[in-house]
């Protein structure tokens, strides 16, 4: 007997579904708003309505999704101390940047840095991805190894497996943490190459 | 000393850095560089960076180098064979080509700056201290995720005592491989090929304790070893039945082992 010809599979005995048929449909909205708060504020990194709706056995994602805008749209209206912005694929809850010089100092230790080499490795990288060093000592004239070890410590960098020509060199690409801390949705945020030549030609 | 000198704050991320200062400064275009001008100015600013005890980096001469062939090329009148012959692209194009690729790439990192950075100017929560193994399986994690993990579990090992090396149970001893040749061999005068005998096996380690146990059935005079000519064949000829009492084999090496 395969377990095909046991009928419906329950794929989660035992879990609640979210009430469908609230008594006070406006409650029950205001209850998602905060819930979803609550796990935009305890998430350790970017959480898509999908994964929210997981955790709150809620069945609609699409309902979660709108609690999260309206939440976003709430933080920003309301001049709060957070907000809530979409990046990295994701839902962030972060401070507002009005108030950065004061949480910097709350939190101690020293502000994100990154030097103007730092920065032009990381154009290229972003740009050329999947790039290799030699690319991208190509475009910088000078040798990128030792900032390029630095962005791959931050995180902001990764080694994107090798490129099929002579030497197998290592190919770079960035990192979903780059997306995240220039507060980009993804790489198309970035404007493209050809719009960047156009700014130029002006 | 009484040179006078400007002394340079600008700090130059390489050579093409410098160059499109230079560029910038005496405000010509790119495309059209008077290459005799630019590579003057360049020397002189390698020369102060020399007359203030800097280190000047290969590749800041390697593009002196380029600059000064560049000039002669200006300043030499060609001959027209060669300019005919000449499919290549001019190497001045190239250069203009790679400063303004550069000048672009230079432009999207100063833009890269201005965007609002998680960590300087919005910040998040620190993540709770939590073993990235208990992470709930829902969570994202891409390849780079992975790649932390095992660096966690290697420092985890690492914390191990350094001078401990477990040796895995070779899962066999030295009497049963023993008893093994001994059968292979089939009786007193049973000959086989020592090569033979290992091929048999397809573990290392068995065939480490196998060997051993040869050279020790050799020291008992059970078995006889024979070869030919220096690195040919070796033999192994028994000299007892496979029934053989072999608990003396253990006892030696017990014996051995111990002392």
């Amino acid at each position: 007997m395969s377990s095909k010809d046991g009928g419906d599979v329950v794929l989660f005995p035992g879990l609640a579904p979210w009430s469908d048929t609230p008594e006070d449909e406006h409650n029950d909205g205001e209850h998602l708003i905060s819930a979803v708060e609550a796990l935009l504020f305890a998430a350790d990194e970017p959480v898509g309505s999908g994964t929210l709706a997981t955790a709150l056995e809620h069945p609609d994602p699409i309902a979660v999704e709108r609690a999260i805008h309206e939440l976003a749209g709430r933080c920003a209206s309301q001049s709060r101390g957070v907000e809530v912005v979409r990046l990295a694929g994701g839902w962030r809850m972060r401070t507002g940047p009005a108030h950065a010089d004061a949480v910097r100092l709350l939190k101690g230790g020293t502000p994100l840095r990154l030097s103007k080499a730092a920065l032009e490795t990381l154009a290229v990288v972003a740009y050329r991805q999947p790039v290799t060093r030699a690319e991208i000592d190509g475009v910088r004239g000078v040798g990128s190894g030792g900032v390029l070890k630095g962005l791959i410590e931050r995180g902001l960098v990764r080694i994107a497996g090798r490129r099929d020509e002579p030497g197998q060199p290592l190919q770079y690409a960035t990192t979903r943490t780059f997306l995240e801390t220039f507060s980009l949705t993804g790489l198309g945020d970035l404007p493209t190459l050809a719009e960047r030549e156009e700014l130029d030609a002006e | 000393m009484t040179a006078s000198w400007t002394i340079q704050t600008e700090v130059f991320d390489g050579p093409l850095d410098l160059l499109l200062y230079l560029v910038k400064r005496d405000g010509v275009d790119i495309r059209t560089v008077p290459m005799a001008k630019i590579a003057d100015a360049y020397l002189e600013f390698l020369d102060q960076m020399k007359e203030l005890n800097l280190s000047v980096a290969s590749d800041y001469l390697v593009m002196a180098a380029t600059l000064t062939h560049l000039k002669s090329l200006e300043l030499l009148p060609r001959l027209p064979t060669l300019i005919a012959e000449e499919d290549q692209e001019d190497p001045r194009e190239t250069l203009a080509k790679q400063l303004l690729e550069y000048e672009r790439f230079k432009r999207a990192a100063t833009e890269l700056d201005q965007h609002i950075l998680q960590g300087r100017d919005v910040f998040v929560r620190n993540p709770e201290p939590v073993a990235s193994a208990d992470r709930p399986v829902y969570s994202p994690i891409d390849a780079f995720g992975l790649l932390d993990l095992f660096y966690d579990l290697l420092a985890k090992q690492n914390e191990e005592p350094e001078d401990q090396h477990v040796i895995p149970d070779s899962g066999t001893d030295v009497i049963t491989c023993c008893r093994e040749v001994l059968l292979q061999l089939g009786g007193i005068g049973g000959q086989m090929d020592l090569r033979d005998i290992m091929a048999l096996l397809t573990r290392a380690d068995h065939r480490v304790v196998t060997f051993i146990g040869v050279l020790e059935m050799a020291r008992l005079q059970w078995v006889t070893v024979h070869q030919t000519e220096h690195l040919g064949r070796v033999s192994v000829i028994a000299l007892v039945a496979p029934d053989a009492d072999l608990s003396q084999v253990s006892g030696e090496v017990a014996q051995e082992a111990a002392g």
